[in-house]
This record gives structure tokens, sequence and C-alpha cells, in this order.
């Protein structure tokens, strides 16, 4: 059968045989394949030729032909154009014959030729580009459109695999090529040629090729009613592209019980379907055979455009064959040789886009076939020879005539829906069905990876990557089909020795398959398909083979991945269009049109880790690798160069970690240079410590004095209290205290919030309740809604977020309270200091006054010193300790945090037991019994005057008289309830401060021993230091005991 | 400048424990004697605006007026390195310069004399401070300038800034040995009385115990003044260093002395310090004497609770007591100043251990506890030591000093001896009720700071005369008890 695989050589063949010459096809080649100095002349070529073909009816014009090409051109083509002229005729008239008599194989003709009406223009066509694109230099700049086309397919897609639906679209538009719009055309090219880094075709060359685009537009139209359906497919074709899934859609759609089995629209359709996805996953071939394939694409897809649907019918694998030799410049002249059968040359274009395609048997329907041998009745030696054909056949995707294929379940799940099945022919011998049968898997794994890469096609970079390794694999899989059939040609081959030779293949491309399955059933994109790798390279463990060719693939298939890792590793960048990349950037707008709370979302929401798209090497690491980017852009943003230090070159390599090496490198890296920023260059550490003596009054001068200047103007209502005499005060205090040698002290303001703590407390917590909703804002002082802000820029306001300000805020608000009733009560008791004056007796009368102011005193300076001394000062201390040890900002955050909410925490400001209301409500009273202090001053003063008078005046017997006068009068006049003496107010100031201050105690108390983790309890222990209170707060839990 | 702070230096002691307080202070904040900050201190964040004025040359200059009715101290101080520091104008010098003979009264009827020149200095001073906070007078009780004129001083001021607070160190004379002043006990006494009524707080630096500390402490034989006044300089710098080198708490005079004086009676505090040892912080001198070149240099590592227990530890307070036979003194409050490598986490089971011992004594009728202040010492002074401690107390067995003040009055008044002296002054011409008077004021403040002790203090009231010679009104303070315990 090996007029099947070479059709020059069947030609001859079947001449021979009608002319009895004593020649044989090979010979015949050999003499026209030689070198010129070996070779004969023209003229005896010539003789040759007639001696074998006299008997046919049309051999002069043919041979007056071929003098003339023989005179221009190599004679091998001539030959070639002999074999086909030759043939033209007498297929004619044998085929109509032959056809009617294939009753085995109605779907493959051997001899199939084209529609008649094709035929005078098809073989002028091929002339025509036969002309040009003969071996000559020349043939390079073929004026053929669609090879044009894919030459840039070779040297863009592999850069770009998502363009890959221009070029489709491209070939789908030829086959409108009435409507070939020249500019159109054009541009679509440019975009393709620009996307492209290595250009080989040129311009030019697009140029010349809408010429013949026209060309064999006309041809089109000559076909006649083909070219309604050719158009009509072509259009699917068209969409097909653009959906990107041409090859598959397009297939079924020529399968569709629609299509008439007509050949001429067979062909068109066909080769539509080839066009269409033949230049997506064609292109890996195409990049590596490089010049060769164009040459055989332009002859071919000459042919087949103009032609019929002989191309179908038997060239697929010669077609298959006939590119792959060419890509071996050593086999390349004896493939040429190979190629005598008649009809080789126009269908070896259509394979062309075969070759990077998907046959998938598609079933060719012909009205006619010729009769195939029993074969039974061959020998077993042809027998094997035609069943090795058909396996070969088979392996590369082709319907064979005994191999039968089953037809596809269309229920079928999991894996066997990339499964093909295949059944003998009954007349096969017994003793070669198992072994076939052993072949056979390997011809459906190979479709069913090939049928994955088209699935799969343009899903990704990585899915893109992946199969062009696929390709370069499917190629060796080619070679090896070749180098078998080198074998079957010389008669060396036998189906135990194919068996043997494809053994170790069809396990490897077996696991292939079973990976590339998996990663189609569960639609893998992305990283998700590089940790399936990874997986299937952990399952593969004890199969070297396999695994090291699955390895090889996971390496190419993560390069895309790794370069977008390495760009945003190394500058912060992404590149990521198909959204594979595990990094997110979440940017909406860009930072300055954002003047608000920027730098709060900023570290948390701008760049975000996409779970799903971590692959499973990653997942360790992908923290660091979000960090790393994410430094450099604050880097950055923060107007510094982002110097990579050294040349990172990272590459996944399943086998070892060394990407992890140079992950941790950059990491390491970027942490440094935004410490570096943020620490040094911008002084966080500054900064912390200013909020920090503002904020936290650590700089308590400055808070007496700013106290001093604000005081008044806090007293006020919130409503009458003017921000800008504030903010001036401010500004004066800060320049006139200690802060004035501060750098920063101008990035304190005050502010003026609109509620008082409790509810910003509540609020935060989300438990707006009646009683606390009640508190009207007119209510409110100055001093209860005043707090501090600081103001910082990029890149500080990372850490000095507006989140981190308002918890400065909080503690800032409950201390500066605190500070404001030690204040006062300093206040009166400087105030009554006075009594110091008096005599022993009156001053007896203030003394529970007295030491009630100092009750409050203690409590509040106690809970003072507990915040400050016991819980921000040491906490400030092991923050300060482990910012020394930070190694990046994320820890300079979190510590940070840390702080605060330890802070918080301990400050009573965070838990919902309302501790820190009863430290408001505390310190309210303290401010009452102040003002009512105050207000009882003027007795004071009066009583002061008259001790001192008694005094004088040295009346002794009078002095105690009129000492009880005094208090008389003190104690009906002190009070603003005329029934209240102030003996009486005071007690029951007394009275409701202890109660208020026990049961505060009593509920930390009660909190500490549910809680031991607390620091709460020394603040009991602080204001009991001496065990005064421990006996009411005894009473008060017999009380709470007793109910 | 908040917060501002004016000294007066009166009499020979209070100028020479200035002179060392502002020596003390200039080393800390790095002022050279001439007033001129060095080279190395131009970027503290200290304030020296407290005590110091800057001049328009950049010198600065003590809020100090140095005042004495003769001239041997202050030509001292005029004629050391450190004269260049003063204001001139604030320095005052009798001009009969005769002094005040160790007599009370002299110095009080000086005073009234002097009052305008003297005032004149204190008033420019305070109006050159923005928000004078109070003054700081320095003297002793016993002689005849610091505490004659200084008990007229503060209830003049008293008077005229009613606002101001005024804070005394009041050296209180050596029980130990006798003194050549033989109406010392009268001039304590009157003097005591102004610094009950008068002034504000007191801090009581008690020559006994000073003495004693440098003998038995510092293995000082026969302490020279300046030695003593060594350590009183460093007691007063430690005490307002929270003025000076501000932090959370305590930043200002009032915010300082309130919280330890809880009645207004109740006001006289008494001082510790540790680590007492003669290094730095004694000065240079100390090394002369050859036996403390004998001492190792001491380093020890203190920790804040070693520090905080010796500050318990009546050895170390500067104020002698004597023995407290029933026990039953205790502190009505209590404020310690830690400075150095201080790990402030420490505070806390510092205090915690101290309460769970029991190690200090409280009174039963109030909340108190001890406070502490963690506070930045001078990076320019070195100490041996890391941590050092200083403790300001509010104890009520300080009374034990003024009853004894108190018996020595009485052994003199008994006898009627040296008043002669003091009749020949205007204040005694009549009779002398004043005297009476004080002892009276006196007397009632050691009752009281005995029924502080108690926990019925708060319904406490003075028996009044009750030990008086004349013995007359016990009637009355009865009835003033029950119409008390009535209104309560």
């Amino acid at each position: 059968m090996t007029s099947k695989t070479d059709p020059v050589r069947i030609v001859l063949a079947n001449l021979i045989a009608e002319s009895q010459t004593p020649y044989t096809p090979d010979k015949i080649l050999r003499e026209f394949r030689a070198t010129v100095d070996k070779r004969l002349s023209d003229r005896e070529l010539l003789f040759l030729l007639e001696s074998i073909s006299s008997k046919r009816p049309n051999c002069r014009e043919v041979l007056d032909e071929i003098s003339d090409t023989l005179e221009s051109k190599d004679p091998m083509y001539a030959l070639l154009v002999f074999a086909e002229r030759i043939n033209d005729e007498t297929m004619w008239q044998s085929k109509y014959s032959g056809g009617n008599n294939s009753n085995l194989n109605s779907n493959k003709n051997p001899e199939m030729s084209a529609p008649l009406h094709d035929s005078e223009l098809g073989s002028k066509c091929v002339r025509k580009s036969l002309d040009l694109s003969t071996s000559t230099p020349v043939s390079r700049r073929l004026p053929e459109d669609t090879p044009a086309l894919s030459t840039i397919n070779a040297t863009s897609a592999p850069t770009t695999y998502t363009r890959r639906a221009l070029p489709n679209a491209l070939n789908a538009k030829d086959h409108f090529a009435q409507r070939g719009d020249l500019s159109v055309i054009k541009k679509r090219v440019l975009n393709a040629v620009s996307n492209s880094s290595a250009l080989t075709g040129t311009i030019d060359q697009l140029l010349n090729s809408s010429n013949s685009n026209k060309l064999k537009a006309q041809n089109l139209a000559g076909a006649g009613a083909g070219v309604g359906v050719a158009v009509g497919i072509g259009a699917r074709g068209a969409s097909g592209a653009a959906s990107r899934t041409v090859n598959v859609e397009s297939s079924p759609g020529a399968k569709s019980p629609k299509a008439t089995h007509h050949s001429g629209i067979t062909t068109v359709n066909s080769s539509g379907t080839v066009t269409g996805a033949g230049t997506g996953p064609g292109t890996a071939i195409a990049a590596v055979t490089g010049t060769g394939i164009i040459t055989g694409t332009s002859t071919a897809t000459n042919n087949g455009a103009a032609n019929n649907s002989r191309a179908l019918s038997t060239l697929p694998p010669t077609g298959y064959r006939s590119l792959l030799e060419r890509t071996q410049p050593s086999t390349n002249s004896k493939s040429a040789g190979n190629n005598k059968d008649v009809s080789e040359p126009r269908d070896g274009l259509l394979d062309e886009y075969r070759t990077h395609l998907l046959w998938d048997y598609y079933r060719v329907d012909t009205p006619n076939g010729t009769s195939q041998p029993e074969l039974t009745a061959l020998p077993f030696d042809a027998q094997q020879r035609v069943l090795l054909t058909e396996i070969l056949y088979c392996l590369s995707g082709v319907r064979g005539t005994y191999i039968l294929i089953m037809p596809n379940d269309e229920q079928a799940k999991g894996l066997a829906k990339y499964e093909t099945q295949f059944s003998l022919h009954v007349q096969v011998d017994k003793s070669l069905v198992e072994m076939v049968n052993e072949i056979l898997p390997l011809a459906s794994y190979f479709m069913g990876i090939q049928k994955v890469i088209a699935l799969t096609d343009g899903h990704g970079q990585v899915n893109n990557a992946l199969n062009a390794a696929l390709h370069v694999i499917s190629h060796d899989f080619y070679m090896l089909l070749q180098q078998a059939e080198m074998e079957l040609l010389k008669n060396d081959l036998t189906v135990a020795k194919l068996l043997y030779y494809l053994q170790p293949t069809i396990w490897v491309i077996g696991e292939i398959w079973t990976t590339l399955a998996e990663v189609d059933m569960n639609n893998y994109h992305g990283a998700a398909v590089l940790t399936h790798l990874c997986d299937r390279i952990k399952q593969l463990e004890g199969d070297k083979c396999a695994q090291e060719l699955i390895i090889g693939l996971a390496r190419k298939a993560a390069e895309p991945y790794m370069r977008m890792l390495q760009l945003w590793i190394q500058k912060g960048i992404i590149v990521d269009s198909t959204h594979e990349f595990l990094v997110e950037d979440n940017e909406v707008i860009h930072k300055d049109e954002l003047p608000e709370h920027y730098s709060d979302d900023y570290w948390e929401k701008r760049y975000t880790v996409c779970s799903e798209c971590i692959p499973s090497f990653l997942e360790k690491h992908a923290d660091r690798i979000l960090r790393t980017g994410k430094y450099l852009n604050v880097i950055r943003q923060c107007g510094q160069r982002v110097m990579p230090t050294q040349q990172m070159n990272l590459e996944f390599d399943p086998t070892n970690e060394r990407h992890v090496i140079v992950i941790n490198d950059a990491y390491y890296f970027a942490a440094r240079m935004l410490l570096d920023v943020l620490l040094t260059e911008n002084d966080l550490m500054g900064h912390l410590q200013s909020v920090k003596r503002y904020l936290l009054l650590n700089q308590g001068d400055f808070t007496m004095q700013f106290m001093d200047a604000c005081e008044d103007e806090l007293a006020k209502n919130v409503d009458l209290v003017l921000p800008m005499t504030l903010e001036n005060l401010l500004g004066l205090t800060l320049r006139l205290s200690s802060a004035r040698s501060d750098p920063y002290k101008d990035d304190l303001h005050c502010e003026l919030l609109t509620y008082d703590l409790v509810t910003q407390m509540s609020k935060i917590m989300n438990q707006q309740e009646e009683y606390w909703k009640t508190t009207d804002r007119l209510d409110l002082s100055g001093l209860e809604c005043f707090a501090f802000t600081y103001e910082v820029k990029w890149p500080v306001s990372l850490v000095l977020n507006h989140i981190a300000i308002t918890k400065y805020q909080m503690l800032f608000r409950q201390l500066f309270y605190c500070k404001h009733v030690e204040r006062q009560l300093c206040k009166i008791w400087k105030e009554n200091s006075i009594a110091k004056k008096f005599s022993p007796l009156a001053a007896e009368l203030y003394r529970s006054a007295f030491t009630l102011r100092q009750r409050m005193m203690n409590a509040v300076q106690n809970l003072e010193y507990y915040m400050m001394i016991e819980i921000i000062e040491p906490n400030w201390h092991i923050f300060i300790e482990k910012m020394k040890k930070v190694e990046n900002v994320d820890m300079v955050l979190s510590l940070h945090q840390d702080f605060l909410d330890l802070c918080l925490k301990n400050c009573m400001l965070t838990e919902t037991s309302h501790l820190n209301r009863a430290i408001f409500k505390l310190c309210k009273i303290c401010l009452k019994f102040c003002e009512f202090i105050q207000r009882s001053q003027r007795l004071f003063r009066d009583a002061e005057l008259k001790s001192m008078v008694c005094d004088s005046s040295d009346e002794n017997t009078d002095h105690s008289d009129y000492e009880l006068d005094m208090a008389d009068r003190l104690q009906a006049e002190t009070t603003l309830d005329e029934t209240d003496t102030f003996a009486e107010r005071v007690k029951r100031f007394d009275l409701e401060f202890t109660g208020m201050l026990i049961s505060f105690l009593k509920q930390i108390n009660d909190l500490a021993k549910d809680n031991t983790a607390d620091r709460f309890m020394n603040l009991v222990h602080r204001i009991n230091f001496n065990g005064f209170y421990s006996e009411q707060m005894d009473k008060l839990c017999v009380k709470n005991a007793m109910g | 400048m908040p917060s501002e702070i004016i000294t007066l230096q009166l009499g020979q002691c209070g100028n020479q424990i200035g002179f060392e307080f502002w020596k003390r202070l200039c080393l800390e904040h790095g002022i050279s004697p001439s007033g001129v900050l060095e080279e190395f201190a131009t970027d503290g964040m200290d304030r020296k605006d407290v005590f110091f004025y800057q001049a328009d040359d950049d010198h600065y200059i003590p809020r100090a007026v140095l005042l004495d009715l003769e001239p041997r101290v202050i030509n001292t101080i005029m004629t050391s390195a450190y004269s260049k520091l003063y204001n001139p104008e604030n320095v005052y010098l009798s001009k009969h310069g005769g002094g005040a003979g160790n007599n009370w009264a002299s110095g009080y009827s000086q005073g009234d004399k002097l009052q305008e020149e003297i005032f004149d200095i204190i008033d420019r001073e305070a109006d050159g401070s923005d928000s004078l906070e109070g003054f700081v007078l320095c003297h002793s009780i016993a002689g005849g300038t610091g505490s004659g004129m200084g008990s007229f001083l503060m209830e003049r001021l008293a008077d005229r800034y009613p606002k101001k607070l005024i804070q005394t160190y009041s050296v209180f004379p050596n029980q130990d040995e006798i003194s050549d002043v033989v109406v010392q006990p009268y001039n304590s006494m009157l003097t005591l009385r102004r610094l009950t009524t008068a002034a504000d707080s007191v801090v009581v630096l008690d020559n006994t115990a000073l003495n004693r500390i440098a003998c038995d402490r510092l293995h000082i034989q026969n302490p020279t003044f300046t030695q003593i006044n060594t350590l009183v300089s460093t007691i007063m710098s430690v005490s307002t260093t929270t003025l000076r080198y501000p932090s959370y708490m305590n930043n200002n005079l009032i915010g300082l002395t309130a919280p330890l004086i809880p009645t207004p009676q109740l006001h006289f505090l008494m001082t510790g310090y540790t680590p007492l040892t003669s290094d730095a912080n004694l000065s240079s001198q100390v090394n002369h004497n050859p036996l403390s070149s004998h001492q190792p240099v001491n380093v020890r590592k203190t920790t804040v609770l070693d520090v905080m227990r010796r500050l318990l530890q009546p050895k170390n307070m500067m104020v002698s007591t004597g023995p407290d036979k029933t026990n039953h003194h205790c502190y009505i409050s209590i404020l310690n100043i830690i400075q150095g490598e201080v790990d402030p986490t420490q505070v806390h089971k510092s205090l915690q251990r101290i309460r769970e011992r029991k190690l200090a004594q409280f009174i039963p009728w109030g909340p108190t506890s001890i406070q502490v202040a963690l506070s930045r010492s001078s990076p320019y002074v070195q100490s041996n030591h890391r941590v050092s401690g200083l403790m300001l107390a509010n104890h009520t067995s300080i009374c034990s000093l003024f009853e004894r003040t108190l018996n020595q009055y009485d052994k003199l008044r008994k006898r009627g001896a040296f008043l002669d002296q003091f009749r020949r002054e205007d204040i005694f011409k009549d009779d002398l009720t004043e005297l009476d008077e004080s002892r009276e004021i006196v007397d009632g403040l050691v009752q009281e700071y005995e029924a502080a002790t108690r926990m019925d203090y708060l319904q406490f009231s003075t028996t009044r005369r009750a030990d008086r010679l004349d013995g007359v009104g016990d009637a009355k303070s009865e009835d003033t008890k029950s119409l008390n315990s009535g209104d309560l």
C-alpha cells in the first residue's frame, strides 16, 4: 500500500503497469531527484515520462507542458506536475466506477478526486501557484495569504497566546475573499505583527498575499454550488474563531446531518475547519520548523483552497509526514521523493493545517471509494502491512478501514469522555489483534491529548504554555510515527516491532492523557493547572519517565506564571490580563484622588491574595509574595526608586526549591528597603513618639499648659467652642512649651468630635442603646468632645492611619478627661488649703469634704497612674523592644496594633462590661463635687476672715461661739437645696461617689475572677492599696449575695 | 513658660542649701557656672524654664531671690564660680548687715521693715513669669533670718499671692548636739506656727537625721555643712525632677503635692533617699575625706522593689522621728520618684509585693497608696547606680519632731528664759501671746497628726489648750465636741 502513502509513486506505478515498461516508480523518482551533475538530460527525462505515459490519451499535451516546465524548473517539480496532469484525466474515468464499487469504505477514498467543475480552474490555479511555489528562494515570498498568516502566527503566537483569535478570524475571512477588504486585513495583520517580537513575515508579503486572495476568491466563486456552503461554513469558522473554539465547533458542524455529503462541500468545510483551528496549535511546530514549513504550507494551501475533496480523502497522513520530514533538512529530499503519488501536492496543503490539528477520526463521507482488498485474501505479511498502515493512520487520528472507530459516547463522564474506542475489522488475523489492541490505546490517548489541547486552548497563559509544551511532545510523537513509517516502507516493520517501539510511549502518553483529561474535566485554569501538575508529579513518584515528562510540562506551563511572579516580586507590577496571578490589584482610583482615609484600606485592601490562584508549590509563600510586591509599591509611592539589586532568575522547577530562595531574597530585600524608608527616612518612631507625647499625654507639661490655655474655651458647650480658637491656642502652646523642639509638633491638631467617648465606644461596638442615645449633643461640653488628632503623610500614614489615630483618640479622651478631673481636684485643693489658717474647730467642719476630695483624688490619680504607668508605658516599652527586632512593615503594623489594642483593652475601653461608663460617671461626680466646693468658696473666705479676726482679738471665750455660729451659717447657706446643710450635701456626694466606686471596683473584681489575664485587678489593688474599701466591697458582696 | 517656681533663699542656711541646689540644677541641665548652656546640652528635652529664665544674651538665670541680713554667705556665693549665674538685682543684703542675731523676732521685724524692697524683687520676678505656680522657700527654722524673716515673708506671700503655692524646704536643727543658739526652741516654735498656717507644704529636712546619715551611712566623721547641704541639694533636685523632666504625671508643683496632703494641716512631708552612698551624689568633696577613699565604688544592681523597700526603711529617712514605741504611726501618703533604668513593668510587681507583705502601714481612715513616678534623669550627670529613688511621704510620726520642739520650748518657756531679746521687738512689745498661740497651734498640729493615726480622724477635734499652762477653756472644748458630734 505504498501507493497510498505516496501519490506520485502511485501514479507512476499505475503508469508503469499500464505501459509495461521496465521501470519502477522509485527508479523514475531517483532519476528526477538526482543532482544536476548526475541527472539525465531534460530530453531523456521527457522520454522516460513519455515511455510510461504513452498509453494515456492526454499524454501529448501533458508532455508538452512538462517539457516547458523542465526548461525553467526543477525536474522534481516537473515530475510532480506530470503526475498530476496525467492523473487528472485518468482519475476522472476510473473514479466513477471505483466510487460505485467501493462498498467497504464509503468514508474514505484514497483516489478521491475533485469534483468535476472544480478541476479546470483548480488546475489552473495550481499551475499558477506552483509557478511561484517552487523550491527557489522566491518561494518564501509566497503570494498566498494564508501561509503568510501562519508565518505570522508562528512568530507571534508563542509570545501572545491571547491574540490567537485574531489570526483565526483572518483565516476565516479568507473564505469571504470577495469581501476581503485589504485595509482591514492589513490592519489586523499589523496588529498581529506588532505583537510579535521577531517578525519575519513582512507587510509586502501580506500585500502580495491579498492579491492572490482575490485570485482564490475567483476560484471559489467558480466552484459554484459549493461556494455557498463554503461561505456558510466559513462564517461558522469566523464566529467560531471569535469564540476561540473554531476547531471544536466547526468539526461537529461539518458532521451535522444537514451537511450534504457532496465532496466539494466537505472539502471546503474541512478546509475551513483546518484554517480556523490550525493556526493556533500549529504555531508551536511552525515555530520550530521555520521556513521549510512555509514553503510546504504555501503549496498545500494553494491547492487546498482551490481544490476539492480529494484532499481529505487520502492525504492527511502524508501531509503529516511531509511536514514532519521537512522539519528535518536531511530528510527533505527523501520525502519529496515519497510524494510522488498523484494527489499528493494538493492534499499536502490541507494537511498543513491539519497537522497541528485535531483530526479526531473525522468522518469523511464520499460517495465513491476504492475497493479495499479483502484482508483475509491477503497473505499475512501483506495483511500486516495494511494493518500497520492503518495503525499509523489511526495513531495520527485518521480514520482507517480495518480499525473502526466506535462512535463517541456523548453521555460519557469522567475520563471516558476523552477516550476513543476502536474495534478491529473481523478479518484481521487473530495473532495481530491482541498486539494491535495494545497499541490502540495510544491512539486514544493521543487523540485525547489533542482534544484537550484544543479545548483548553486560550484559557489563560498557563494553559497556553502547557499546550505549547504539549505541541512539542506531539511533534516528537509524529517524529516517532514517521520513523515507524520509514521502517514500514523499508518493509522492516511488524506489528510486534511497532508495539515494542511504542510500548514506552504508550505509558508516558497515557499518563499525560490522564493528567490532561483531569485538567479539562475539572476545568482547571492558571494556578490550578500548575497545582494539578505538581500533584501528578508526586503521584508518579515511581514512574520516572512519565514523571520527568510531566516535570518538563510543569516547568514549561509555569513559565508565564513565573514571569508574572518575577515581575511582581522584582518590580511590584502586575501584568495579568487573564487573572491568573495570585495577587490581585484592587486599585480603582489613584491615590491622589483619595484624600481621606486612603491609608486605612490601602494596606489591607489594595493588594490581596486570591487563594484560588495560588499554585500548590507557592502556597506557603503566598503571603511573602504578596508582601514583597506590596512593599515595592509602597516604596514606589514614597517616591523612591525600586532598585532590584540582583539579577533575578525565577524559574519553577518541581524538583527543587530554588524559586523559594529567589522569592525569599526578593522578600527580604523589599521588606528591608521599606523598613528603611519608613523607619529611617520617614522617622516612624519619631512620629510615634510624638503621638505618644501628645495623644497619650506623655508630655505632661504640654498637656497641663494646653489645659491652662484652653480650659475656658473647652468648658463651654461644644457648639460654642470655636475650633479656630482652639487651634490657635494649641499652636501657641506648642511653641511656648517644651514641645517646641519637637520636629513633628505641627502635625498635631485639634478636633471636636460630635459625640462623647461613651457614645464613640458604643458606636464602635454597634450597640446603640437607648440610654446613651438620649445624651444629646447639645449637652456636651467642649471638653467631652475634644480630642487631638495627628496628621501624617504617606507612608507614615500606613501605620498611623485613621483607625490607629481613632484608637489613640479614645485613649486620649479618657486620659484627658481624668486629667481634667485631677486638675479640678487640685484646684479646689489649693483653694481649700486656706483652711489651714482656720482654727482647728472650723477646719474640722470641712474635714469630711477634704477627705472626700482626697478619696476622689486618690481614685482618679490611681486610675491615671494605672493607665499611664501600668498599661501604656510598659506596653510601649515592650513595643519599642520588639520594634528593634522588626523585619518587615507588616510586623510594624501588627505590633503597633497590638500595642494599641492592649492599651485600649486594659484601659477598659473595649470590653462590653461598661467599665468605661463607670469611669465616666465617677469623673462626672468628681466634677460636680468640685463645682459645689467652688460655690461654697465664698463662705470659706468669710470663715477665714472671721477666724483671723478671732485669732488676733484673742477673745477665747467668744471664739468658739463664733465658730459655731459660722458653722451654722455655713450649713444653712452653702447649700443649693435650702433644706440641705453643707455637711449633708457633702455626705450625699460621699455616698454617691463611694457607692459608685465600690460597685466599679466590685465589677472589676468579678471580671478578674473570670479572666485572670486582664490587668484590671491592678487598678483595684491600687485604689484599695491600704484595704480601705475592702470592708465596703465585702458588704456589697454580701448584699448582692443576699439578693 | 508654664508653672514657674521662684526660689527664695533666706539666711545663712537657706542660701547655703540654695547654692548647692542651683549648682546641682546647673549640672543636670548642662548649664555652665556662668549661666551659658553647654555645647552638649543644646538638644535636651528638659524643662529649664521652670527654674531658670533666659536673658537676652542666652544666659540662663535662676529664678532665685537671695536674701540675707548679713553678708557672709552671700559674699561667698558671689565670689564663687557661680557668681555670674544669679541676677545681681535678685540678691538682697540688708544695709546694716548686722544679721538677725539668731533671733526670730529680730528677723521678723527686719522683714517687716525691709518688705518693700524685698517685695520689689519678688514682684518683679513674679511679673516676669507667665504663669507663676508658686514659691519655694529655703531656710532653717532655728536661726534668725531664715526663721524670722522667712516667717514674715510666708505670711505676706500667702496674702499677696493667695493662689500661688508656697512650699518650703525647712531645715530643722540638730537635736543631738547642743546648739549654741539658746533661743532655738522659741525660734522653732514661732516658725513652725507660720509653716503650719502659711505654707502649703513643708519638706522637712532634719539636721539630726542628715548628720546621722552622713556619719552612719556615709561614714563621714564630723560632716561639714557643705556635705550635709549636698545631701539636701540632691533631695531638692530629685523632688523637682518630675517638673523638670516631665512625663505623664506630677508635672507641676500642685500635682506633686496635692495628692500627698489630704487635709490642709497635715502638710509636713519627710523625705527618704536611696541609695545613700558616697558617690557622685555627694560630689567631689566627699572624696577629700580619707575614710571615704577606702570605700569601694559601689555599683549595685538595684531593682525597683529594692529601691521602694529601702525607701520605706526609717534609716533612709531624712527625718529623725525617734523610736515609735506604740508602733501606731502610719503613712498618710507616699510618692516615690524613681530614676534610672527602670523597666516599667516592674513597678506593679513591686507595689504588689509591698502590699502583700504589708511593708508599710497606712492610715485607716482613707484610701491611700504608694504613687510611683518614673522620672527621667539628667543625661549629663553620671550615677553609679542603675536606679535611685526619692520618697516624699506624709507620715504621722513627723509629729514627734514637733513634740520634741514643744518639749524644749516648754522647758524654756516654763523658766521664762531668754525672753528679753524677744520683748525688744515690736511683735512682743506688749505680751508674749504670740508665743503661746504658736505653741497652741503647733500642739494642735501634733494632736491632729496623732489623730490621723486613728480611725476616727474625721470626727476628731483638737482638745484645745489641754496642755496649756493656764488650763483655760476646757469646758468650751467639751462643748465643741458635743456640738460637733451632734452635727455629724
